[in-house]
């Protein structure tokens, strides 16, 4: 349902993507949350989840890609005004490279209802696509870096759980606002939503 | 272009970005892959130190750079004493930051232009497997031009909601996304105007 995977991009898919990148980049300004004696939430990941969630598998995680690529030829673009090449090697690369397969299985799931965007998959897209694909990305490069067994790499990765679990939650809230706000974006036809208002009313709840 | 960059005339300033590229590859493979002991540890930060003299950068330049790891640093070194000896611990932090400040030098001494350009000429073979490198450079630049119009916008919608007495709060990036897509839309259709296809 989502984009085919064979179909080339055009102009509008390029310039959503390219926006999305951009989208992306602007949640990593806003400040990291504090959260008393765990790690701070920051907006950037839920940026992330909404690319998966909006633009779908591919466009999706081209937007992660493009977003990364910029990030990589050394634009401060991560949370914090980081960047460069050495955001790639370092414990968290892992998690990086995480981001894109991440957003393709959140789109993925969260478009696979045929047109409609309902809450439970789109939550539940955010919830295999953007931890448990992440992690499972994250956390072995995490271990072979810094040397620690996998068990060991996997507990200190828990402290972010509970942010990733509140940023799903707000992910989903912001992609179903979307969805009544804006409904042609979540297909690849121009049109398709406004043409068949049927499939455009929203399911929620 | 805001970017990490700092400019300079050096060899490794004026070395081709994709070379410089490779080599960091080769460089980081190298220093983590090699098990480590004293000496080719110290050999190790010798690379860094002498590639950071070679770059003729500030003097100021390494010390900040390395003041940047110290997350890294603090993370590494209190996980690993936790379920590691101190030796390895010492040996896998050294190992991580020396790779983390060569990629921090080549953003240093290489303008993003030319690694865009470099990736653009390195993805030419993957053209068999329906990749179009020009397309691939059109969405980076255009991510590149839309990341001013985005941040204009968000800052537009938080002093609107402001002016209004709204509670900003996750909300907020609604209207943001909103209209960064249409103006996506826009611009869409500004280059299938101009024939770009």
């Amino acid at each position: 349902m989502t984009d085919a995977p064979r179909r080339r991009f055009d102009t509008r898919d390029i310039a959503r993507i390219a926006v999305f990148a951009a989208l992306i980049a602007a949640l990593g300004l806003i400040a990291p949350i504090p959260v008393p004696g765990l790690v701070p939430i920051t907006a950037q990941t839920l940026g992330i989840i909404l690319a998966g969630m909006v633009l779908g598998a591919w466009r999706g995680a081209a937007a992660v890609l493009v977003f990364e690529l910029l990030v990589l030829v050394g634009l401060p673009l991560l949370a914090g005004g980081h960047g460069g090449a050495a955001s790639f090697v370092g414990v968290t690369a892992g998690y990086l490279i995480g981001w894109i397969p991440g957003a393709f299985v959140t789109g993925l799931i969260a478009h696979s209802g045929r047109g409609r965007i309902a809450a439970w998959r789109v939550a539940l897209g955010g919830l295999v696509g953007g931890v448990l694909v992440v992690y499972a990305c994250g956390i072995p490069v995490q271990a072979a870096v810094t040397g620690l067994p996998l068990g060991a790499a996997a507990l200190t990765s828990l402290a972010f759980v509970p942010g990733d679990l509140i940023k799903i939650t707000v992910a989903t809230i912001i992609t179903l606002a979307l969805w009544r706000a804006y409904p042609p974006v979540f297909g690849t036809r121009r049109h398709r939503h406004a043409e068949e208002p049927a499939t455009a009313q929203p399911v929620t709840r | 272009m805001i970017a990490l960059h700092v400019p300079g005339d050096s060899v490794l300033h004026r070395a081709p970005a994709g070379i410089k590229l490779l080599a960091l590859f080769v460089l980081a493979l190298a220093v983590s892959l090699y098990p480590h002991d004293l000496p080719s540890l110290g050999a190790a930060v010798g690379v860094v130190v002498a590639l950071h003299l070679a770059a003729l950068l500030p003097p100021t330049t390494l010390p900040k750079q390395l003041w940047q790891t110290k997350w890294i640093v603090v993370v590494m070194v209190a996980t690993q004493l936790a379920f590691l000896t101190p030796w390895d611990a010492l040996v896998n932090t050294v190992r991580v930051v020396s790779i983390v400040l060569l990629a921090g030098l080549l953003t240093l001494t290489t303008r993003s232009e030319d690694l865009l350009e470099a990736l653009e000429t390195g993805l030419r073979p993957l053209t068999r497997i329906g990749v179009d490198p020009r397309r691939v450079g059109l969405t980076l630049s255009l991510a590149i031009a839309m990341l001013p119009v985005v941040a204009g916008i968000a800052a537009r919608v938080r002093d609107t909601e402001r002016a209004r007495g709204v509670r900003l709060g996750p909300r907020l990036v609604v209207p943001v996304l909103v209209l960064a897509l249409r103006h996506a839309d826009d611009v869409a259709d500004a280059l299938t105007a101009r024939g770009v296809d």
